[in-house]
């Protein structure tokens, strides 16, 4: 492997880690502090691909599109935990698993009867759709390059918040202790309803960024959502930072095991995962 | 007693006796005769990750993999035209999905949990990725089953597996059985064990258990009866195909596991049928069939909280 391949396959691993880490972000997040185990995040991802889709053919711009999307999934995580969601606090994580399956089926049923079951493409926003030559021959897309900014700022934001806002604080705070939390005479069903809609729409954001680079199709969400799960388990569950050290840990190894050992390629994150968690099985970073 | 609850008893008798009775007014439609096996046959292994789930607490999403190789370890040790014994390769196929289930127990059960599902998926993709990247087995089109294996004991034969009526007694037969068995696994003293460790696993230590080992036997019966249904299901349609394997089978088996009532164990079978049956009823009925299941499932969770079995025996109490 020469050099510049190298560099561009470091980009990539890095560019696909930090994606996965902004849909994965909201994975933890979720169980983290409500301790809800949301099979559904990955038809997040998917819903918010299909709205980009859906409004570029609309209004023609990616980024009015993208807002819009991101505002509907935030309005679509506070319906679902209002409605669904919240009866579920109380019970196990079984019926989590089978409540988010059942979201899962309409949610695909939803795509079906809205988009169709044909592949659909978003093109590249033309502010964003050159290339930076690398080297002679190679070069790397500059939308690529927007997207790996894109999840850097909003990590870099989540941090901020996480660390230094009220709501940060609460969201801490519930995640440590609940009961306590309302003694204090904080509204933690609020809080909760906030957290999910941020985790969906985290999701949804994801979907939007993906768009343009890789074709919207129907099951794009269960794919995602294992290994996402792959990336969260690594990281250890509810830890935000051990998410991020994961995702890019899951890119780059992805990524180099496409290119060095292709007949492993798709085994590869597991391999890891199993390795992980044999070794620490609590995850990386676990609380 | 064996079947102790009033509502297990009454399932019992209604569904065995329907099922036993069911041939002889279907004989001449083929389709329902194969759809009602392959029903059973899921239910059979509905049942045994019931057991582990329900019964063990040990939550796996994995389990689809014992599933698959139960096709697999078929095609790999039978001879590809000839026919071979059908109970001589039921006993070689549990044996050896029973070592599978040993390494890997043996690696799994170290987690507890959350870890506990996801490792176990990560088995089972590797095992998903191993079947459907590689040539010698088919990829993801999988791989044909030329003979079916014949069936004598001691030069008696009871079924032959190319008459789909056959094969829908042998697969009846073998759900009553591995009902019955689980009931004596449950009421024996090792599965008072296991129920002990479920309730408290800190107590049982305490009391002087190895709750591994226990944990891995468990894990080790489910299994090799996850193989079998695997096996079953190879022979009756004739192929293995990596999506016997795959995260979805899984999944699907603990919804019907809960739908019908974790760890019930009978509760596998209303599970499996209520949740086919609705699928193939609305399958034929509407193209958007996955909106209204995904709605049923959901609004299930929400009525039903201990699965349907739950519910029956809690409208049976209320009678009496």
């Amino acid at each position: 492997m020469t050099t510049s391949l190298f560099l561009v396959q470091l980009i990539n691993g890095l560019q696909y880690g930090l994606l996965l880490f902004l849909i994965a972000s909201g994975l933890t997040l979720v169980f983290g502090v409500m301790g809800i185990l949301n099979l559904a995040h990955g038809s997040m991802y998917m819903v918010g691909a299909y709205l980009a889709w859906y409004f570029v053919e609309h209004t023609g711009s990616f980024g009015v599109s993208a807002i819009i999307s991101a505002i509907i999934a935030l309005l679509i995580g506070i319906f679902v935990e209002r409605t669904l969601i919240r009866q579920l606090y109380r019970r196990n994580h079984l019926d989590q698993v089978l409540l988010t399956i059942g979201m899962i089926f309409v949610f695909n049923a939803l795509q079906g009867i809205l988009w169709g079951n044909d592949p659909l493409g978003v093109s590249v926003p033309e502010s964003l759709a050159g290339a930076i030559p690398l080297t002679d021959v190679l070069e790397y897309p500059v939308y690529r390059i927007f997207v790996a900014l894109l999840c850097i700022g909003i990590a870099a934001v989540m941090y901020f918040m996480i660390n230094k806002t009220r709501l940060g604080m609460l969201i801490r705070a519930g995640e440590s202790n609940r009961e306590m939390v309302e003694c204090l005479g904080i509204d933690i069903r609020k809080l909760y309803t906030i957290v999910f809609a941020i985790g969906v729409m985290l999701a949804a954001v994801a979907g939007v960024a993906a768009a343009p680079m890789s074709s919207i199709v129907p099951g794009m969400g269960e794919h995602i959502l294992i290994t996402c799960f792959v990336v969260v388990v690594i990281g250890g569950m509810g830890s935000i930072k051990g998410a991020f050290v994961a995702a890019l840990l899951v890119g780059l190894v992805d990524t180099f095991a496409s290119v060095l050992v292709p007949q492993l390629s798709s085994m590869m994150i597991y391999i890891l995962m199993a390795f992980i968690l044999l070794l620490k099985p609590q995850g990386l970073f676990s609380s | 007693m064996l079947f102790n609850k009033r509502t297990e008893r009454i399932f019992i008798w209604v569904f065995f006796p329907l099922a036993l009775l069911m041939p002889l007014f279907l004989a001449e439609n083929a389709f329902y005769i194969s759809k009602m096996t392959s029903v059973m046959i899921f239910a059979l292994f509905v049942m045994s990750l019931d057991y582990l789930v329900g019964r063990c607490g040990l939550i796996t999403l994995g389990h689809a993999m014992f599933y698959g190789l139960g096709g697999y370890l078929f095609w790999m040790i039978a001879p590809e035209y000839e026919a071979v014994n059908f109970w001589v390769y039921t006993f070689y196929i549990c044996m050896i999905a029973s070592a599978v289930a040993l390494v890997i127990g043996f690696l799994v059960l170290r987690t507890s949990g959350i870890y506990m599902i996801m490792i176990t998926l990560a088995f089972a993709q590797m095992a998903f990725y191993f079947f459907s990247d590689s040539i010698e087995f088919g990829g993801n089109d999988g791989l044909f089953i030329y003979v079916k294996p014949e069936t004598s004991i001691f030069g008696l034969s009871f079924f032959n597996l190319d008459d789909p009526v056959h094969f829908y007694y042998l697969c009846l037969l073998s759900l009553f059985n591995t009902l019955v068995f689980f009931r004596l696994l449950i009421r024996s003293r090792f599965g008072r064990v296991v129920d002990a460790i479920h309730e408290n696993p800190g107590r049982t230590t305490a009391l002087g258990y190895n709750i591994f080992l226990f944990r891995l036997m468990s894990y080790v019966i489910a299994s090799a009866l996850g193989a079998y249904a695997g096996y079953l299901f190879t022979l009756q349609y004739g192929f293995v195909n990596p999506s016997m394997l795959a995260w979805t089978t899984s999944g699907s088996a603990l919804v019907m596991s809960i739908l019908g009532g974790m760890g019930s164990i009978y509760g596998a079978i209303l599970g499996t049928f209520v949740y086919e049956g609705l699928h193939y009823t609305l399958e034929h009925l509407t193209e958007h069939w996955m909106l209204f299941m995904g709605a049923l499932i959901i609004a299930m969770v929400m009525v039903f909280k201990n699965g349907i079995a739950g519910y029956m025996e809690k409208l049976l109490e209320k009678r009496s």
